[in-house]
């Protein structure tokens, strides 16, 4: 029977960010096949052992600090050089007491502090040590113990200021940690060929290592909008100083196991990535002089907010709609004849058209760049899950913070998040 | 060139290439829908004209022969809602589209002459039958709610036989056959075994304008 679909279909306005992530895919399969890409996988773990310093800022770490600690000094580093460095910021829990069972240890110095947020812990840190370089662990993660055997040898280059580690998630349980998970090692991929081009422009909590005459020239960590990370990798890329990536050097954090802490801990970050960028450093978007970030990155980055956002409207646009033509043309026809499929399957029927085409390439490109990651970094344990659940979930939940931050953003809201 | 910016082109003419495969293979298989539907046709167009002789050939005794349209009714309803389901992808300005619906309304039409005749040549009971007049012109609100609980009555009444027909199609025999059946521009239209209604409410409003009786769920005797 005929009945025409007269109203234009949106699907247009989906095309050029579809295209934007298409092409942005590729890049990065590009550049992981180029020659400085190709040189960073290459490079061994090295001999070089200067002095070390790992920071560990806890607040209220009660459950996992004692595993972090144990994971740092299980590193295999010659324990003269290395120095584990645990700051207790105010902690109300029973931190205190977990982490004074490491006091006699000789490796580990203990500062207790009151309460002023992950960037002054980390200042605290740097303040106590004189070592050359400078490392950051959040309390809930752990490293692999050749991780910093695998990063030390990325500083050869004296305009290297710091170095990101591989991220994945510590023994992901739900559907939700095998999403990030995945997501996570997809991370792995793009840090790895955005550095060989120095593109980074965050050096996240787990196992990020900085020259400590770089800290020294540019400053401390600053609060940076609740992401100290992100401003300090945005510094240290305005000054003209490099971020490089040891895709081996393996960590594993703990991820969000719920929705609402999953939304909280993202919104955080996507604000503090626009509120920095748009904000102290927007000097850095479009500006030829920091290359690749300035002009492929951040653009990027941005355009993926706004895109995110728009794919999710169109697709509640789109789903909305089905509903509502369904209910409206039918007229008094039975909702069992509505919702039940009826005619013959046949491939003549296979909804197929250029946008589901076009998203499923976008999809099948992410998947082989997660596992690509997965196969660089050696990082354990099934994956299949994860690209299950990222699949299946990742493009209904990404929206859900990108709103909430875009809101907090617009509106001048800024949230109240625990104080380290 | 810096490195990145020889990425950023490659990377740019593989996307090129990609989205360029992609829209190849989404022509590629509106194509085959084509093609699928003009074999359909070709072979409903076979069938109707082998009835159409058959009739003709025993025209003293009719009624003798196993001919019978039955079967051609749930292909040409098949025919329709493929030919329907083109339409929605490939735009109802499409030529080749525009042509296969041409086609489509000359079969139905001789289908429906021939069932016609059939029914007044050997006294059979006439099969419940709905011309059924739309638009895809915009100026038509409620010939997709019409077009839905034709399709629905199709499926729940297998008897029913669904004539559809594109008012503003350009072809001489429909306008001839619009004329004939005296169906006024007040879309959607129905025509139910000769009689006109006309607009759409809802289900029930059109199911008061069948005979009694006539729809049934029974299977015709072939």
């Amino acid at each position: 029977m005929w009945y025409s679909d007269a109203i234009m279909s949106p699907e247009m306005l989906a095309y050029p960010f579809l295209f934007i992530a298409i092409f942005f895919e590729s890049f990065v399969l590009v550049t992981l096949l180029s020659k400085p890409a190709r040189a960073a996988r290459a490079r061994s773990a090295g001999a070089a052992t200067p002095s070390v310093a790992v920071i560990v800022p806890c607040y209220n770490e009660e459950t996992t600090v004692a595993n972090t600690c144990e994971s740092l000094l299980a590193l295999s580093y010659p324990a003269d050089k290395l120095e584990v460095i645990l700051v207790n910021d105010g902690s109300t829990d029973s931190t205190a007491a977990v982490i004074a069972r490491f006091a006699d240890h000789p490796q580990v110095r203990i500062i207790s502090k009151e309460n002023g947020g992950k960037h002054t812990a980390l200042n605290a840190g740097i303040a106590t040590t004189n070592a050359e370089f400078i490392g950051c662990l959040d309390a809930d993660s752990f490293v692999e113990p050749d991780a910093l055997h695998e990063i030390i040898p990325c500083f050869a280059d004296v305009q290297i200021a710091a170095v990101t580690a591989a991220m994945s998630v510590h023994n992901p349980k739900n559907f939700l940690q095998h999403m990030q998970n995945a997501e996570y090692i997809f991370g792995i991929t793009f840090r790895h060929a955005i550095a060989s081009i120095n593109g980074l422009y965050v050096t996240p909590g787990p196992f990020s290592f900085y020259r400590r005459s770089t800290i020294n020239e540019l400053g401390g960590f600053r609060y940076g909008h609740q992401t100290e990370d992100m401003e300090m990798a945005l510094r240290i890329q305005q000054a003209g100083y490099g971020i490089e990536n040891a895709p081996r050097a393996r960590v594993y954090t703990k991820a969000p196991g719920t929705l609402a802490k999953l939304i909280k801990q993202r919104t955080r970050w996507t604000t503090g990535f626009l509120r920095n960028v748009l904000g102290d450093y927007r000097g850095l978007i479009a500006n030829t002089r920091h290359g690749v970030l300035g002009m492929l990155i951040l653009p990027s980055a941005l355009i993926a907010v706004g895109s995110g956002m728009l794919l999710f409207f169109f697709m509640l646009y789109e789903l909305t709609r089905s509903i509502v033509t369904a209910i409206s043309i039918r007229a008094g026809v039975p909702l069992s004849y509505v919702f039940m499929p009826h005619g013959p399957i046949d491939w003549f029927y296979v909804p197929i058209n250029f946008y589901v085409l076009l998203g499923v390439t976008t999809l099948l490109a992410s998947l082989s760049l997660i596992a690509i990651g997965k196969r660089i970094s050696k990082t354990p344990g099934a994956i299949a899950l994860g690209l299950v659940s990222y699949t299946f979930l990742y493009g209904f939940v990404v929206p859900l913070w990108l709103i909430r931050a875009t809101a907090d953003i617009t509106f001048g809201r800024r949230r109240d998040w625990k104080s380290s | 060139m810096s490195i990145a910016a020889r990425n950023a082109l490659i990377a740019l003419l593989i996307t090129v290439a990609l989205v360029g495969t992609v829209a190849y293979a989404i022509n590629y298989l509106n194509q085959a829908r084509i093609t699928e539907l003009s074999a359909v046709e070709d072979q409903l167009s076979i069938d109707i004209l082998s009835l159409d002789t058959q009739f003709s050939l025993l025209e003293a005794a009719p009624c003798d022969s196993n001919a019978s349209s039955t079967t051609l009714i749930s292909e040409l309803a098949n025919m329709g809602d493929r030919l329907s389901y083109a339409e929605n992808q490939l735009g109802s300005d499409n030529a080749q589209v525009i042509r296969l619906k041409e086609q489509y309304s000359l079969l139905e039409i001789r289908d429906y002459l021939i069932t016609k005749e059939l029914a007044a040549a050997c006294g059979d009971a006439k099969p419940a039958t709905v011309l059924y007049f739309y638009s895809n012109a915009g100026d038509c609100s409620d010939c997709d709610k019409a077009g839905y609980a034709l399709s629905y009555l199709h499926n729940t009444y297998p008897t029913l036989r669904v004539y559809s027909f594109d008012y503003n199609l350009d072809l001489g025999a429909l306008k001839t056959f619009i004329v004939l059946n005296k169906v006024q521009r007040s879309l959607p239209a129905f025509i139910i075994n000769g009689k006109p209604y006309y607009g759409f409410t809802s289900l029930a409003d059109l199911e008061k304008q069948f005979p009694k009786g006539a729809l049934s769920t029974s299977t015709p005797k072939l």
